[in-house]
């Protein structure tokens, strides 16, 4: 898709949040404005405890923010939204469901038809590559493979805009390194607009087609990179070290 | 932009206002539904006792309980006691039961838990004794040991000893590999890792076990006390109920449901402080 | 044949061996020690002996008590245990999932129900027994009294203590409260809910004998006091025997019961 005929997707206005913490009123997100373009990887960037992931939440309705509006494809919406699927950063499989059970789950609530659910969710867990897994539960399985539940029980349920809440930040290197190449192919296969939130610098370069850099706390936006590097990008290629070590320079060191 | 910070910060302590009132108006809220809670409750019992749908035979007013507590303080009849003697003879053997109890039961379970020769050895033991419910030791002690305090005690003594046991052995069970590996390497003999080691990491467990030890103590008292006794609430009761005294049995339940509010209370406020340094 | 084996080991092997079989022996020698124990015990006074007890069981069997067998007073405390347990386990675990889950209602029953439980479950035998006189209902009243604590704590903590988590999944697949509460809050409790029902089962077996010993004319606590009363030593210990092996299998039924049930919970190292 040509880059110049981008559509918004998802716009945030002026959004910011703060907490009342021992009667002191702390800012968590200050001011913040992004528009998300339709089926892009947008990748945001920042420190750790920066308010990334409340960021996150306030786009998924899992809080509210104090101020500012969201507007999907131009209309402005409130709380949760059923367009709007989350990866969870903690594992959060329903550890009493079985593979089957957790990507069938959102499809379930909505009230599909048994026969239906079942084929939605067992073309997603084709997708991501668990086919024979159906039956385990999320404890019989390694976590880059708990990490491929969660991706397969977001996809389930439709949603247009995918959140991702440093989804493989708990997983060691070398399945980090296979989950970015895999979520990777699965975007490409089955095209979503993505925000996927990170700290690790050259996972973000990896695999954003935007990288937007947050401040330290409270978050701002401080910068917006475009990589127009063609995927799957190499790591060593001196183009993608030279935005590596760009963005690298420019970000905030957290305590 | 002074001004612009200044009704910002105004913004913000009403927003701390606002919070700190609905946390408030939440508390007081929570007070009155418990309050309400207990309140409906006496009044039901009034009711039913006042207007004769219970036959009186069968209850006792809330306030004539009250009056019967007064009176009880000094008048020994109809079971031989005054309720102070009463308290104080299901005290003492409840406490010496549960005494022993932790005395044997804590020790026993820590080093079961840390030597596995002692463990195979009386692990098989504890196990044929352990599903034996408290209660029905109560024949065999009376044989032995009459209705005196000791056979109270010792029934008293076989429910408040597994859990004292049960979870000093788990909790040494659970002491971190890698610091018995420190101690290792400093060169510390076993039974000092043991002492040093072991033991302090098997507090916390060991003390949610005195603490299930503590309540059974107290319930199985009321069994040995109208099984196997001449004094005490749970022999009050039993004489209340044998004498149709319908106030003097609701009196027993209340007395001895507040003592044991009282000994869990006690026992919490003593684990805060003992084991202060596990909260952060 | 050992030396065989042995021969091949290093000497820190060889004493890891001789280790491992010395804790296979110990168990089988301090049973043995305890059956010796009682035997000599039983020699020189009116206590029975381990036979004595066994020829006490067979006995039973041919001259019934009050017309049932030991099978027959067991049944009937089981009957009783589980009449008041299939109460608890529904009304007891709905009500845990009501005060667990909505925060005014557990406000308003808390302190309640926290004064009803510190009354010691066989202090209210008494109270029953005037009320209900001796017959099956007030004692599978007394059983339910005495067990139903159990489940509606545990239920009650388990709803509570729902990770927030798995809540937020509920949030962002737009499930409404009911689904919440039915999909994601009881199902994540159910190993919670599970401790109560293994609690309560042997809560019940422990409250069914203690009301039996106060009054009954069948079941395993029925015999003991009969025994006591006729001074029947050997029916004494062979009920006591007896509770303890049932006691023991309804702790094992239970725990199969609860890996066949969440068989999720059977291994989870997080």
């Amino acid at each position: 898709m040509p880059m110049d005929k981008k559509k918004v997707k998802l716009r945030l206005e002026n959004i910011s949040q703060s907490y009342v913490v021992n009667n002191e009123v702390r800012d968590a997100v200050s001011n913040v404005s992004i528009d998300v373009y339709d089926n892009e990887f947008l990748v945001i960037l920042g420190p750790g405890h920066c308010g990334k992931s409340v960021l996150l939440n306030i786009i998924g309705g899992l809080e509210k923010p104090v101020e500012g509006n969201k507007y999907i494809d131009g209309v402005k919406f409130t709380g949760s939204d059923k367009r709007i699927g989350m990866v969870f950063q903690r594992l959060a499989l329903m550890p009493w469901k079985t593979v089957m059970g957790n990507v069938e789950f959102g499809p379930r609530l909505a009230g599909v038809d048994k026969a239906t659910r079942r084929k939605i969710a067992q073309k997603y867990i084709d997708l991501v590559g668990l086919k024979g897994f159906e039956k385990a539960y999320p404890h019989q399985l390694s976590g880059g493979m708990k990490q491929r539940v969660g991706i397969a029980r977001a996809y389930a349920n439709s949603p247009e805009i995918l959140l991702m809440d440093e989804p493989f930040g708990q997983l060691d290197a070398q399945t980090r390194i296979v989950m970015e190449e895999e979520i990777q192919r699965i975007w490409q296969q089955e095209k979503r607009t993505i925000i996927f939130v990170t700290n690790n610098i050259e996972e973000a370069v990896y695999l954003g087609d935007r990288i937007i850099l947050l401040s330290k706390c409270p978050a701002r936006v401080k910068q917006i990179y475009e990589i127009n590097l063609p995927r799957p990008r190499n790591t060593m290629d001196p183009e993608f070290l030279r935005i590596r070590r760009e963005v690298s320079e420019n970000t905030d060191l957290a305590l | 932009m002074a001004q612009n910070t200044k009704t910002r910060s105004n913004q913000n302590n009403e927003r701390i206002a606002l919070i700190q009132k609905q946390r408030k108006r939440t508390q007081v809220q929570n007070t009155m539904l418990a309050a309400s809670g207990i309140l409906g409750f006496i009044l039901i019992w009034q009711i039913a006792a006042v207007s004769g749908l219970v036959n009186s035979r069968y209850i006792a007013k809330p306030l004539e309980i009250v009056n019967l507590f007064i009176v009880k303080l000094t008048d020994p009849n109809p079971d031989g006691a005054v309720l102070g003697v009463n308290v104080m003879s299901s005290l003492a053997v409840s406490l010496s039961g549960f005494g022993l109890a932790v005395l044997i039961g804590v020790p026993l379970g820590l080093f079961m838990g840390w030597y596995r020769g002692f463990d195979s050895f009386m692990r098989p033991i504890f196990e044929i004794i352990r599903p034996i419910p408290p209660v029905s030791w109560i024949p065999l002690t009376i044989v032995w040991l009459g209705i005196g305090l000791k056979a109270k005690a010792i029934i008293v003594f076989f429910a408040a000893f597994v859990p004292c046991l049960i979870n000093s052995y788990t909790g040494i069970k659970q002491t971190s590999e890698v610091l018995i590996n420190v101690a290792k390497t400093c060169g510390a003999s076993n039974f000092t890792i043991f002492r040093k080691v072991g033991i302090p990491s098997a507090m916390t467990l060991t003390f949610a076990g005195i603490k299930v030890a503590i309540g059974n103590a107290w319930a199985t008292l009321v069994a040995a006390e109208m099984l196997a006794a001449s004094s005490g609430l749970g022999y009050m009761i039993l004489m209340g109920r044998q004498f149709g005294r319908v106030d003097l049995v609701i009196l027993g339940i209340v007395v001895i449901g507040a003592i044991g509010l009282v000994i869990s209370k006690l026992i919490d406020m003593l684990e805060n402080k003992v084991l202060g340094w596990k909260k952060l | 044949m050992s030396r065989v084996k042995t021969a091949a080991m290093s000497s820190s092997e060889r004493k890891a061996y001789y280790l491992n079989r010395l804790y296979m022996i110990l168990p089988v020698i301090s049973v043995l020690l305890l059956l010796l124990l009682w035997t000599t015990a039983s020699l020189n006074s009116d206590f029975p002996s381990p036979v004595e007890t066994w020829n006490r069981l067979i006995e039973l069997f041919e001259r019934p008590i009050k017309n049932k067998t030991i099978i027959g007073h067991t049944l009937a405390s089981l009957t009783r245990v589980f009449l008041a347990l299939a109460f608890n386990w529904t009304f007891g675990i709905a009500f845990g999932i009501l005060i667990g889950w909505n925060k005014k209602c557990r406000a308003l029953f808390t302190p309640l129900f926290n004064a009803f439980r510190a009354v010691p479950p066989l202090a209210w035998i008494p109270l029953i027994t005037m009320w209900f006189g001796i017959g099956e209902f007030p004692k599978a009243l007394t059983v339910i009294i005495g067990s139903i604590a159990a489940v509606v704590v545990n239920t009650q903590a388990g709803l509570s203590n729902v990770q927030q988590i798995y809540l937020d999944v509920g949030t962002m697949f737009n499930a409404n409260v009911r689904q919440k509460l039915f999909q994601i809050a009881i199902p994540s409790a159910l190993d919670a809910i599970f401790a109560g029902v293994r609690t309560s089962t042997s809560a019940a077996w422990m409250v069914v004998l203690a009301a039996e010993m106060l009054g009954a004319k069948s079941g395993v606590g029925f015999l003991i006091t009969r025994g006591m009363d006729s001074m029947d030593m050997p029916l004494v210990l062979m009920s006591m025997a007896v509770i303890g092996i049932v006691g023991a299998m309804l702790a094992v039924v239970t725990q199969f019961a609860e890996r066949l049930i969440c068989p999720w919970t059977r291994k989870r190292s997080n």
